[in-house]
């Protein structure tokens, strides 16, 4: 009987980690900036940053997978495929890691509703950075034209967050 | 999760080095990131290389995706369209008759300007096509409005070219790449496209708004000279944009200007048509044509 358990394929007993555990979420934040290339032609911009979303998620789950320096190298393939301005995201996201690791520090304990708070005030933070920028460049606009998608964004990190648990489950092979 | 009770990873001097060196790695790439972003701001040019590239790689995947979601939305549109084809051939004809007076209409009018403008020995520039490409992708995550289209320098596109489509205005490129081009949209707050009224011949601005509208306000201060329904034309003023493309149509009146919807809506729209910029000087400064004369 033991026997037959070592044998079966996709038993419990032979998973492992994948090969490339250590990268794969980082690769999953690049693959996820990429999904601004789906061919989507809106009127509005109101869907979310999903690489900053899913960045997030993988820290607040592990605080070791993703090295804070990393933030930098994917950002600026963020802004490259996005088109945004470049050197945006690089700073915005280094300065997220930097700051959820000063308040690692900080924070007596966490649960659920402590992480999604945080990523809703990081979220936010972004999306300020992000409308400054744009006035900037230009486009001067109210706040209020970016609160649509800043509420889809809050939203959709519990998303993000259950997408991060279920790819570190599969790259460690449970 | 229980926190760590200090960011000391243990008593291996190793493990204390590589943290502190992640940790100086973070801000570094923080400073740099700052700096590129100082850099975009200061001067946008310096990455128009990076910028075409990018696209050159990115654009193909999008185009290759919308193909497949043109290909599923076109089985049931087609198939919509069999459904009460008797009614609808009824009222094409109808539509059909009443075009054809109006063509005719237009063709005496067409005829008598033209004798008008050989009076007055008016020139005009026949607009020509640059080049033509599909609206592939649009950036659908930032409040900022632009789209990318299929066409590239490879063939004669250039920054700050206006685009158009047969509906109307669309907007002008920004970035350029081999086979793909980024054009900011008309309704990109940063767009600023001096119009008129076709109604009235009014001189007016048109700005976007950020949310697919645009705002359109009257140059002279006084009554508000919208109606609901009007149609805003572009003026030709500042020799970017050729005159009489239609931009929008009003469909909201405010205290002083009105909220109007781009009579070409990048998401419909078959083809999107660059054109030579309407006097070559227009090109040869930075393609701001906020001012009017």
């Amino acid at each position: 009987m033991v026997r037959s358990a070592l044998g079966r394929p996709g038993s419990a007993l032979d998973r492992g980690p994948k090969r490339f555990a250590r990268f794969i979420p980082a690769w999953s934040v690049a693959v996820a900036s990429c999904l601004c290339l789906l061919p989507i032609v809106t009127q509005v911009g109101w869907f979310p940053d999903f690489g900053f979303l899913l960045l997030l998620a993988w820290r607040l789950l592990r605080g070791d997978v993703i090295p804070a320096w990393w933030a930098a190298p994917l950002g600026l393939f963020n802004d490259v495929v996005a088109g945004g301005p470049i050197g945006l995201s690089v700073a915005i996201w280094t300065g997220a890691m930097i700051l959820l690791d000063l308040l690692d520090r900080r924070t007596m304990w966490r649960d659920y509703w402590v992480e999604w708070g945080l990523a809703a005030v990081l979220i936010l933070l972004h999306d300020l950075a992000r409308w400054e920028i744009d006035g900037v460049m230009g486009a001067n606009s109210p706040f209020s034209t970016a609160v649509p998608p800043l509420v889809i964004a809050i939203l959709a990190f519990p998303l993000a967050a259950w997408a991060a648990s279920r790819i570190d489950r599969w790259r460690l092979g449970r | 999760m229980a926190p760590p009770s200090s960011a000391r990873p243990g008593w291996s001097r190793r493990a204390q080095y590589s943290l502190f060196f992640s940790f100086l790695a973070a801000i570094a790439g923080l400073l740099v990131g700052l700096f590129l972003l100082a850099l975009s701001l200061v001067a946008p040019n310096s990455y128009a290389a990076v910028r075409g590239a990018a696209l050159d790689v990115t654009a193909p995947v999008t185009g290759a995706l919308r193909e497949g979601t043109t290909t599923i939305g076109g089985l049931f549109s087609g198939a919509g369209n069999y459904w009460d084809a008797a009614n609808q051939n009824a009222k094409l004809k109808a539509e059909r008759a009443a075009m054809q007076r109006q063509i005719l209409q237009a063709r005496a009018i067409l005829q008598e300007n033209r004798q008008l403008k050989a009076a007055l020995q008016l020139r005009e520039k026949a607009q020509q096509a640059v080049a033509s490409g599909r609206i592939v992708g649009s950036s659908f995550q930032s409040q900022r409005r632009f789209a990318v289209i299929s066409a590239g320098s490879g063939d004669g596109v250039g920054a700050g070219m206006p685009v158009r489509a047969a509906e109307g205005l669309i907007g002008r490129v920004i970035d350029v790449g081999a086979t793909a081009s980024r054009v900011l949209l008309i309704s990109d707050q940063a767009n600023i496209v001096p119009a008129r009224l076709l109604r009235t011949g009014v001189a007016v601005i048109s700005t976007g708004r950020g949310d697919g509208s645009i705002d359109v306000r009257p140059l002279e201060v006084g009554r508000n000279p919208f109606r609901r329904g009007d149609i805003i034309v572009t003026s030709g003023t500042g020799g970017l944009y050729p005159p009489h493309v239609p931009i929008a149509r009003v469909v909201r009146l405010d205290d002083d200007g009105a909220i109007a919807l781009p009579m070409a809506d990048p998401a419909d729209v078959s083809f999107a048509i660059v054109e030579q910029p309407y006097e070559e000087a227009a090109l040869a400064e930075p393609p701001e044509p906020t001012e009017t004369r």
